[in-house]
């Protein structure tokens, strides 16, 4: 049987061939494209997370939904002290979030002034890379003031200018500050560079009557994809009042945006699916009832249905396995050629830039199992096209089929 | 021995257009004769070819084929009679394209699970008898009609069936080649014992036949 399915294929090139060719790129397309698409994804994230989120926080309960002096970690130096000993952190660093209302002699915004810890800040986040003019804070700062370039340009100032910061101490008492631009930055993601303005922690600390007290914890990981496992492991030995999120949590609308956005790339492959579905199932079919005689003849020859049953499958089985294996191995190399050589794109850093893209790169990523999955598609779409294609030619007897013309 | 007790097949029955094909067919084939059936175009020769054949089921009435009752058969034990105990060869149509001629010869003792040197050595064998055996690599399509039909008679006596039914397989030759197709066969019969049946209104068949059946109208006209 298997060998006269492969004469049958070798004797029918037009199908086999168009079938193989349309099955094969398909697979290619859609490995390469998912790879593309993914990549990005995970790249705009990465590069989000490492900017600014982090990949873990932890948190007072409540605060991640509802930030507020009320929700403060309070026992900070004993958070800090149990973070050291877990394992897969890569980097964790404090900080101490505070609405306030900046004024510069020409105008008066509101900002998120944040008290950071510039060492281990630099660890976590790009703020030190993302600077563009004077210099990053340092542990010794006093009242020096590190500032989003637009959120400047919102209040008309440059590098060493003074600022007077307006706002309430953690107790809710009064507090009030003049402040020196030592430094601006631009991270890329626009909002986040007109509303963000950072102090030594040390220095706020003493303005806010916050101590011993932060926001949030910020937590790097040496592997993304195990955060969560990381993430159990830092909430089983925090207080019970201690909130531990991943970045899933935090970046809740980024991640719903991609989802969004997969959702959309996987309905216009479906749709070019469906044509290549129809065109195989086509091809099938003008195959088939063209051999309606040959396999009536089989079947008079005492060719049971159930083998020519097989006998079709068994071909396009071949076809399919064939061409879905050939396309995965191409597009499985093309994916993984692109991750290590990306394909550059001028001005696509200018476009993207909002999602934090540095770089003029297309991210594509090289992942097996969404490989595996990619090339399973393709190959059940092959074995439906033929279900229609062998229950047509059923319909005829032996004798019938010998009489089709 | 093939047996056919009043045996009845129409098509299309019940509507305007019914034929009764078969009208209460009854008679006897014995083991290794060389018969014929002969009659006007249409009155029922492959019919009852095709029903003897275990191909198409009959309205009512018996066949027999030695012990077996093919009327009480179902469709994979039909299929399955068809491919041990019974050779075909076809009015039209009856060589599978994608196969070269020793591979069409050989494919249902292939079927039947015989060895590879069993085969070959039968398709030489038929190949020779037949006088095909120069173009045993040839494809179908590359083959004259004659020889198709040589080699549709070389693959229905390779297996050494019981029974070869023959359906009108001298209709594409002319009378030269026919006659030497009638010979090869009779051939067959005589060094193979193998009974064979013939559907066909040509005179060279009729002539050589041992035995004519004549049909007329779906019914036995003459024994
Ligand atoms: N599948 C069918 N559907 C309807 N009528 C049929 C069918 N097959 C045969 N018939 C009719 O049954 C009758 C017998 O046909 P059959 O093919 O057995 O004739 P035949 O003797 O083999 O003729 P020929 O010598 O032309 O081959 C004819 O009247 C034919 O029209
Ligand atoms: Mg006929």
């Amino acid at each position: 049987m298997f060998s006269l399915a492969l004469k049958n294929l070798l004797f029918y090139k037009g199908r086999t061939l168009t079938t193989f060719l349309l099955s094969l790129c398909s697979t290619v397309l859609f490995v390469v494209y998912v790879a593309f698409m993914d990549g990005s994804h995970e790249s705009m994230l990465k590069n989000s997370l490492s900017i600014y989120t982090g990949a873990i926080q932890v948190m007072q309960e409540g605060h991640h939904e509802n930030p507020s002096y009320d929700t403060l970690l309070e026992d900070l130096p004993s958070v800090m002290q149990t973070l050291k000993n877990i394992e897969g952190i890569r980097a964790y660093t404090p900080r101490l979030e505070s609405f306030a209302l900046l004024s510069s002699e020409e105008d008066s915004v509101g900002a998120m002034v944040t008290g950071i810890v510039p060492e281990s800040e630099a660890l976590v986040s790009r703020l030190k890379e993302a600077l563009v003019k004077g210099r990053y804070l340092d542990s010794e700062d006093s009242n020096g003031l590190y500032m989003g370039e637009e959120l400047a340009k919102r209040l008309g100032v440059d590098l060493g200018d003074e600022i007077a910061l307006v706002g309430s101490a953690t107790d809710y008492s009064f507090a009030a500050e003049r402040f020196q631009i030592i430094g601006l930055f631009r991270t890329g993601l626009f909002e986040f560079d007109a509303s963000s303005a950072f102090v030594n922690k040390a220095y706020f600390d003493a303005l806010m009557l916050s101590e011993t007290m932060a926001s949030s914890i910020v937590v790097t990981v040496d592997d993304l994809e195990k955060a969560e496992t990381v993430a159990g492991e830092i909430a089983g030995q925090m207080p019970s009042r201690v909130e531990v999120l991943t970045w899933k949590k935090l970046m809740a609308s980024m991640v719903q945006a991609m989802e969004v956005d997969s959702l959309f790339g996987y309905i216009s492959m479906g749709l070019f699916f469906i044509v290549v579905f129809f065109v195989i199932m086509i091809f099938g079919f003008i195959n088939i009832s063209g051999r309606i005689r040959e396999l009536g003849l089989l079947r008079a020859l005492g060719v049971h249905s159930y083998e020519i049953l097989k006998l079709l499958l068994l071909e396009s089985a071949i076809l399919a396995f064939a061409s879905v294996l050939a396309g995965t191995l191409i597009g499985a190399y093309l994916a993984y050629f692109y991750e290590v050589n990306p394909i550059i794109i001028k001005g696509m850093a200018e476009t993207y830039k909002a999602y934090g893209i540095i770089s003029d790169e297309v991210p594509t990523r090289f992942d097996l199992f969404t490989i595996a999955w990619n090339a399973m598609v393709v190959l059940l779409l092959n074995f439906l096209a033929i279900l229609y294609p062998v229950y047509y030619i059923r319909q005829f007897t032996p004798t019938e089929a010998m009489r089709h013309v | 021995m093939v047996r056919l007790e009043h045996v009845h097949k129409y098509f299309n029955r019940d509507t305007q257009r019914e034929v009764h094909a078969l009208d209460d067919i009854s008679l006897v084939i014995e083991d290794g004769e060389f018969t014929v059936i002969t009659g006007t175009s249409g009155c029922g020769k492959t019919t009852l070819l095709n029903a003897i054949g275990a191909l198409d089921s009959v309205d009512s009435g018996r066949i027999t084929i030695g012990e077996t009752e093919i009327t009480q058969l179902d469709e994979r034990e039909r299929a399955a009679l068809r491919l041990q105990d019974i050779g075909f060869v076809f009015q039209a149509y009856n060589l599978i394209p994608v196969l070269n001629v020793a591979e069409n010869i050989g494919f249902i003792m292939r079927l039947q699970g015989y060895h590879h040197e069993a085969i070959e050595k039968r398709i030489r064998e038929v190949a020779a008898i037949l006088e095909i055996d120069h173009r045993l690599s040839a494809m179908p399509n590359e083959l004259s009609g004659g020889q198709q039909q040589r080699v549709a008679v070389a693959r229905a006596v390779a297996a050494k069936p019981g029974l070869v039914l023959a359906d009108e397989p001298t209709a594409n030759l002319d009378s030269k080649n026919s006659q030497r197709l009638m010979q090869m066969m009779k051939n067959l019969n005589e060094i193979e014992k193998t009974t064979i049946l013939f559907a066909s209104h040509d005179d060279y068949v009729v002539e050589m036949s041992r035995r004519q059946i004549i049909l007329s109208d779906g019914h036995v006209e003459k024994m």
